[in-house]
């Protein structure tokens, strides 16, 4: 029968017909949702335009030329900073670790247990970063040590739930090994998973680290000490020579801390 | 001494892993368990040391009963009996000699043992034990850097040096070829009778049990079919065991093959 062939003057297309109605509907779905955008934003492309002149006196008259003078200012909040990262990161490295154990089911082999801790690190995940200082603001005051004990929380969650992921990955025959020659829970911990999962405990450290850098620094502005302190405040001055400066001193720390961190975080893993 | 009675282990999902199995195991006896895949040789080994738990029936290791043992005198029974993994199991990132410290865990307290304190003779046993296996001058070399053979040497060396009684060795030469299974068996056979340690393994292969055990314990579906001396063993034995005519791959081959 003819039919079962088809009919020859018939163009053959590469996609179903259906596939292109999906695609059809989906893009005008996206494109509306653009649209949508646009009208409840009151963005229209003429005030964009016109922006492009103010970015322009923004860069050439206010920022720069950088007011170089502050640099020793900006470095000595900028060491705030870093040491509020720091000080975090090490807490945060101590708290996951037991964390980790309990949130892991090849360690942790009660399961009502086993879920109470991963919807506890679920639950400190949800809660932005920003947020979490605020409250630790309200309750201990302005300054770094609020800094260094919302970051504490928040990535000590973070840390926990990556290295319990990795910890939950590990081979069990080690761990199998030490049980069997008569070792305790701790022993087994000690000498079948920390030897597996410690390059990755260094490594994550390390990128919470980079993190962190960059949360205290947005922490800054609503009070949590370093030089988003002294950013938030050279803002509301209009010192945006000062502004310059520290922007160029936060760029190059934070290239720095990154491409090193990557660096030996590649060796590690 | 090793003593089964009536020692039955049915797994949740209903498998008749071991049928009331009854025997004794003398003291510095060599016992092969051989058949096939899924007839229970693992079940029945892991018994012993408490890896799994059987569902009834006694079990009895140095006259005590281990049947419902828990906590510390379970982990002080895990002292005495050692074991030896077809995976070998060791961490392959630490080096030989920490692997086989960690054959020393249970003789050591817990808190110099996170702080990876170990007293001087223990280091010295760990070596000495290294030399037994030959691979002495390898102490210092991560684990993963060793041939198969080697890593299941080490293992010996580690179960060697937790000074235990009793070896349970489960396929310890499944993942190697045939020249270096026979010098693990070796190794495995001259330490244990030189120590007077009851050794109990899991094998598969006809002629390597013939060649190593002292007695060997034939098991099909969760029973025990025969037990008996070596010498009482022929071909006909073991076809009785598998309850199928002797293939080629029932046979790990000799020593030459694979070479």
């Amino acid at each position: 029968m003819a039919n079962n062939r088809g009919d020859k003057n018939e163009k053959i297309r590469i996609v179903s017909k259906k596939f292109v109605v999906r695609t059809i509907i989906a893009l005008s779905v996206v494109i509306l949702l653009y649209i949508a955008a646009l009208y409840r934003t009151n963005a229209d492309p003429i005030r964009l335009v016109r922006g492009f002149g103010i970015i322009w006196d923004m860069v050439f008259t206010d920022l720069l030329p950088p007011d170089w003078s502050y640099f020793s200012t900006s470095f000595e909040y900028l060491v705030e900073t870093w040491n509020i990262a720091l000080l975090s990161t090490t807490f945060a490295a101590i708290v996951a670790l037991p964390l980790t154990f309990l949130a892991s089911n090849n360690i942790n082999k009660n399961p009502h247990f086993y879920r109470f801790v991963r919807s506890l690190l679920n639950f400190l995940r949800t809660i932005p970063d920003i947020i979490l200082a605020i409250l630790v603001v309200a309750f201990i005051g302005m300054g770094s040590v609020s800094g260094i004990v919302a970051l504490t929380i928040f990535t000590s969650g973070i840390l926990a739930k990556m290295l319990s992921e990795t910890t939950e990955g590990i081979s069990q025959g080690p761990l199998d090994a030490v049980k069997a020659s008569g070792g305790n829970k701790l022993q087994i911990i000690r000498y079948g998973v920390l030897p597996q999962i410690l390059p990755y405990y260094a490594s994550y450290t390390l990128y919470v680290l980079e993190m962190n850098v960059k949360a205290s620094v947005v922490l800054g502005f609503i009070g949590a000490g370093g030089i988003g302190q002294l950013l938030n405040r050279n803002m509301k001055f209009f010192r945006y020579d000062r502004l310059s400066m520290i922007l160029i001193v936060l760029f190059v720390t934070i290239t720095l801390i990154d491409f090193v961190s990557n660096r030996v975080r590649g060796y590690l893993e | 001494m090793i003593e089964f009675k009536n020692l039955s282990l049915t797994y949740p999902n209903g498998l008749e892993a071991l049928k009331n199995i009854d025997l004794k195991i003398e003291q510095g006896e060599f016992v092969v368990i051989v058949g096939l895949s899924g007839a229970g040789k693992s079940t029945f080994i892991r018994c012993i040391n408490r890896m799994t738990d059987p569902t009834s029936g006694q079990l009895l290791v140095d006259d005590e009963d281990v049947t419902f043992l828990k906590d510390r005198q379970l982990r002080k029974l895990r002292t005495k009996v050692g074991m030896i993994f077809q995976d070998y199991n060791l961490v392959k990132r630490l080096s030989v000699l920490r692997n086989v410290m960690a054959g020393r865990l249970g003789h050591t307290g817990t808190l110099k043992s996170l702080l990876g304190i170990f007293p001087q003779k223990d280091l010295q046993l760990a070596m000495d034990n290294l030399e037994r296996v030959g691979i002495r001058d390898k102490a210092y070399v991560r684990a993963d850097q060793l041939s198969g053979g080697q890593q299941q040497r080490v293992s010996i060396a580690r179960v060697v040096t937790q000074q235990p009684k009793v070896i349970l060795a489960d396929e310890p030469v499944a993942s190697l070829d045939p020249p270096t299974s026979h010098k693990v068996m070796k190794d495995l056979r001259r330490i244990s009778k030189e120590d007077n340690l009851t050794t109990i393994v899991n094998l598969h292969f006809i002629d390597m049990a013939m060649e190593y055990a002292d007695r060997i314990i034939g098991m099909r579906n969760g029973e025990v079919v025969f037990d008996g001396p070596v010498s009482e063993v022929t071909e006909e034995t073991f076809e009785q065991i598998y309850d199928r005519p002797i293939r080629v791959d029932d046979m790990r081959g000799d020593e030459t093959d694979g070479e």
